[in-house]
Order: structure tokens, then sequence, then C-alpha cells
């Protein structure tokens, strides 16, 4: 470090060279040093990390072993320690079994749930609207050549033969998917429809009209509390797998003024676009807000989506 | 002086690591022993057992049949999921509330369908005697879903999160496999048959392959197969014809702008497998 000589008085330019020149080494030295610490920091920083990682260990199986052992001590005290096994054993089958259970339980989420039987299978095809799950249907499958349907639980409505006989043969996922998308649709029309009796029944005159696919539907509706009941709807839905309505009538009475009119018509774009009791959340709401700003609207909305308290809804 | 230092740093770094590593086999071996249960389930059915010790004496009577029970639940279990393509690998349950006759349960769950995985986190609402026709209510969804192939899933998993429709999700699921697993065996398909002209630069589970012509170098024909996934869970396979040409002039000008339409009105015609298999033909030809 002290090498630095001023051999030159008059060559100050030489002189800061060497001064930069030893700064350099200096630095290099000291960039040499901090490195190694780093290094040594560095590694220290991972013996502290694997000694955790090994303390971490140690401790699990200290656990894992006392555990078991607790196990054995506890039933030693009772009986003997073969039978001790035994039981521990039949623990943890009865455990495994439970989770078994459950995960089977949740398949019916997925809409598909069952199991095997003797000669087939027993499925269940679930049904839900958004979050709501409705009704399941059961099907009876007996698998040999030709496979056959044994009992099932699916309305006589809904064309089941005509989808076995295409599909079933072939494919049974296949036959299981359009069977499922029947099925979801019918439940998704009759849950919209028995939704909006249910919050809705002071705006209808009357029963709804339909037919027991809940392919047709036909009712007379008022958007307010009280008066008489100007519109009448007509909802088809023409393709049996969907529970959005392919052809929507809304007429008013003759002698309606301009502006049911037009409310008439801004009906019909809703019932194409939304499940029915969104439409009657937003017509009633709207018709609401003319009069009152504050409205039930958002109180209709929890209770209609049906997903979020139904049963609450029902006060209503 | 410093490198030993060093050196006695590294040694211990060694020993540590050998050390973890026979810990590590222990535990999984202790683990493996208790039918790979976890510490709390141990726990747990420990808890049980010792409330339990006059049905202890009846259940080791009954072992074989617990065996028997278990054993065609494990069937049922593997059926389903061979027949939904929903494989379940882990689940939990608690209570978070109940009110009379309804119970909310929250859940987690995680599992896979070939090539998506994911996890789930739910509460669902059930009620023993609901008048109606209503089993149970999702609320509170939450999704994470890990994609092995590119497909865009967001607006799906956006709108099933809002709804709660936990029944669209998994049946879009099962489609999306359904759909990635025909792609893969159309991709092998012509892989097998024309294994000269054709190259999948990621392999079966991507989502192109490149033809390449071998009487015109540096030709190249890509055709892009995306699988599209909307809010609703419609899943449209979109396929795309993309080329590479070397050459200048009218003619590649002209096979350039009309050949991506041409496929398109293929497609719609005569479906995937016959208008790939229309392409490759056309360029093993040396056109």
């Amino acid at each position: 470090m002290g090498e630095v000589a001023i051999s030159f008085p008059d060559g100050t330019l030489s002189l800061l060279e060497k001064l930069e020149a030893s700064a350099h080494k200096v630095a290099l030295k000291r960039g040499k040093i901090k490195e190694h610490e780093e290094k040594v920091l560095k590694m220290k920083m991972k013996i502290q990390e694997l000694r955790r990682q090994r303390d971490e260990l140690k401790t699990k199986l200290n656990v894992c072993q006392s555990q078991l052992i607790a196990g054995k001590d506890a039933m030693k005290s009772s009986r003997q320690v073969s039978e001790a096994t035994e039981t521990s054993q039949q623990a943890i089958l009865k455990g495994k079994i439970e989770n078994a259970k459950g995960l089977l339980e949740l398949f019916r989420l997925t809409g598909l749930s069952g199991k095997l039987t003797e000669q087939g299978i027993s499925l269940c095809i679930n049904t839900a609207f958004e979050g709501t799950y409705l009704d399941s249907y059961y099907l009876d499958i007996l698998i040999q050549q030709p496979i056959q349907i044994r009992h099932h639980s699916v309305p006589a409505f809904i064309p089941l033969e005509q989808i076995a006989h295409e599909h079933l043969q072939k494919d049974i996922k296949r036959f299981l998917s359009v069977l499922s998308d029947h099925l979801n649709a019918y439940a998704r029309r009759k849950f919209q429809a028995d939704q909006l009796q249910e919050h809705f029944a002071v705006f209808f005159k009357g029963c709804m009209k339909g037919n027991s696919l809940y392919t047709q539907l036909e009712f007379n509706y008022r958007v307010t509390e009280g008066g008489n009941f100007p519109f009448t709807a007509k909802i088809t839905y023409g393709n049996p797998m969907n529970a959005l309505p392919t052809k929507v009538t809304v007429v008013c009475k003759e002698d309606a003024p301009a502006p049911v009119a037009e409310m008439a018509a801004a009906h019909l774009a809703l019932f194409y676009e939304k499940p029915l009791q969104e439409v009657f959340i937003s017509i009633t709401a709207s018709a609401e807000n003319l009069r009152q700003p504050i409205t039930l609207a958002s109180s209709f909305h929890s209770a209609c989506g049906g997903r979020r308290v139904p049963s609450e809804a029902a006060a209503l | 002086m410093n490198s030993n230092e060093l050196q006695a740093c590294e040694d211990e770094i060694k020993s540590l690591e050998e050390e973890i590593k026979t810990l590590t086999e222990e535990y999984e071996h202790s683990q493996h022993q208790s039918m790979a249960y976890t510490d709390a389930e141990i726990m747990e059915t420990m808890k049980l057992l010792r409330k339990e010790p006059e049905e202890e004496l009846k259940q080791s009577e009954s072992s074989p049949d617990q065996e028997t029970q278990l054993n065609l639940l494990e069937a049922d279990l593997s059926f389903l999921m061979k027949l939904t393509g929903i494989f379940f690998t882990h689940y939990s349950r608690k209570l978070a509330g109940k009110n009379g006759s309804k119970t909310i349960q929250s859940y987690r769950l995680s599992g896979n369908c070939q090539p998506i995985s994911f996890q789930l986190e739910f509460k669902l609402m059930e009620e023993s005697q609901m008048n109606r026709n209503v089993s149970a209510i999702v609320t509170d969804l939450n999704i994470i879903i890990a994609c092995d192939t590119y497909c865009d899933l967001s607006k799906l998993v956006s709108r099933v999160e809002e709804d709660g429709n936990l029944l669209l999700f998994f049946r879009s699921l099962t489609c999306i496999s359904e759909c990635c697993e025909h792609r893969k065996r159309t991709f092998a398909h012509f892989k097998n048959k024309y294994p000269d002209i054709v190259v999948l630069p990621e392999g079966l589970y991507g989502d192109y392959m490149i033809l390449r012509s071998t009487q015109l170098p540096g030709f190249e024909l890509m055709i892009v197969w995306k699988i599209q996934v909307d809010e609703k869970g419609t899943i449209t396979p979109i396929l795309d014809l993309l080329n590479k040409i070397p050459l200048q002039g009218a003619i590649a000008d002209r096979f350039a702008s009309d050949a991506p339409c041409c496929f398109r009105s293929l497609l719609h015609v005569v479906g995937i497998q016959a208008s790939i298999e229309t392409v490759i033909r056309s360029i093993s030809k040396g056109k």
C-alpha cells in the first residue's frame, strides 16, 4: 500500500498516473477481499439454511415417530401390542375410506358421478344453474354387447331413446355428454321459470303457461306492483339444448300509450340476452327507479340470483 | 488462511447436504410406512382411536370387509376419473358455518385434467331439507389453473368465478382435454405418415406443425392449431396456414396471399384431417 514515492518532482502527470495505478491496485485487492468475504458470507448463509432444513426434518421425523409410539403406548395400556398395530392400521384404513368417499362425493360437482355395479355402471347426471346445483338423474347401464340402459329417472319428454340410438353403442362419453346437455338445459329453463313465479309473482297475471319441456312459455305481466298487466310475452327455446330463447315476442295492449310500447321493445332485447329472473330484476328495478330512487333492486338481486341465499329469498 | 475458511465452509455444506439426504429418505420411508398420510392426519386418526375404544374391537373384526370396501371405492374412483378425464388429487373440507338445517363447508380441491391442472377454493352450502330442487350452492369460488400447452382460459375462469358455475368449469375442462388429445393424435398421425415432411418443433403437445418441402429447400408451411375457449365454455379449434417462401415473384406472392384463404375454405368443406392431408400431398408433389 505504501509504495507511492515521488521520484519526479516536476512530473506531476506521471505522479498522478502512478497514484492512479496504485489506487487501482488497492481497489482490486479490496475487491478481491470483498469478493472473498461475500463468498464466505453466502456460504455461511447457505450453511444456516441447510442447518434449518436439517433441524426441520429432524423435528418432523421425531414428531412422526413419537406419534406412532404415542399411539401404540395409548393402546398398549388397554390391549396387547399386536392388537394395537392392527387397530392403527384399521384407523388408517378408515381414514382412506373416508377420503375416497369424499372424493367420490365431490364428483357430483363435475356433473357426472356414479359407481360400478355387478353388471355395469350406475351413473348420476347432475344439473346446475350457474352455482346452484339442481336435480340429479340416474342411469343404470348394463355393460354387455349391446350396451343397455336398464333403469333411469330421465323425464319422458327428454329424447333419451333417440340420444341412446345415436351415441350409446359408439361412444358412451359422447352419449353422456349429449344427454347431460339436454338435462341441464331443461333444468335451467325450469329453474328460471320457477324463480320467476316464486319471486316475482306479484308482477304476473295468473299462472305462467308452458309445456313440460319448458321450451314454450307464455305469461301476462306488469312492471309495477299495482295496476293492470299491459304486457304479454311468448318465449320459445328453439334449441332444446340451450337455456336462452331463440324467439321472443312481447306485445302490449292495443290501447297502450307510446311509452309502454317502447318499454315492450326494451324488454324484448333483454329476454334474448339474460336469464328470466335477471330480466325481471332489471325491468322491475328500472320501473321502480322512475318513481323512487331507492329501490328493492339490490335485495331482489341477491335473492333472485338464486346462487347466494335462495331460502331467504322465499321471505320476499 | 482464507482458503482454509472456504474449505471448511464447503466441507460443512457437503456434510449437511448428505445429512439432509439421509433424513429425507428416512422421513419419506416413515411416511410411506404410515400409508402416505400426513402428520395431521395421523394425529386425527389417533385421536379417533382413543375416543372410541369399544368400537376398535368390532372394527378389527370387520377388517376384511373394510378392505373390500376400500377396494370397491377406489375402483369406483378410478372408473369415474377415466370416464370424466378429471383427476382429483387432493381435497380438504372444513365446516364454515351451520345454521339450522343449513351447513356451509369450505373446500380446497386440487387435481388435473390433461393438460390443465387446477386448484379450487370454494364454499358449498347445503340444506338438509331444501323444499325445492336445489341441492347445493357454490359461492366464493377461487380458481388457480396451470396449463401445459398454450390455451387462454382467462375469460372462462373469470366468468366461472363470478357465477360459481363449477359444473360448467369441469365440463369445459373435459372438452378442452378432448380437443388437445385430438390435436395430439392428429399431429402424431401425420408425423408417422410423413416423417420427412412433418416437423414438430414443440413436440406433440405444441400448437403447430411445420411442413417442409423435400424438393424445394427453404419452402415451409406452418399449420397453427389453436384451441379457443370463450366465457361460456364454448371450445372452437382455430386452424391457420402460414408460409415461408424463399422465392420472389408473382406466383409465389399469389400463393402466399391465397393459401390461407383456400385452407380455411378447405377446412369448412372436408374437415381438419383431410385438409392437412391435402396440403401435405400438394407440397410433397413439389408444386
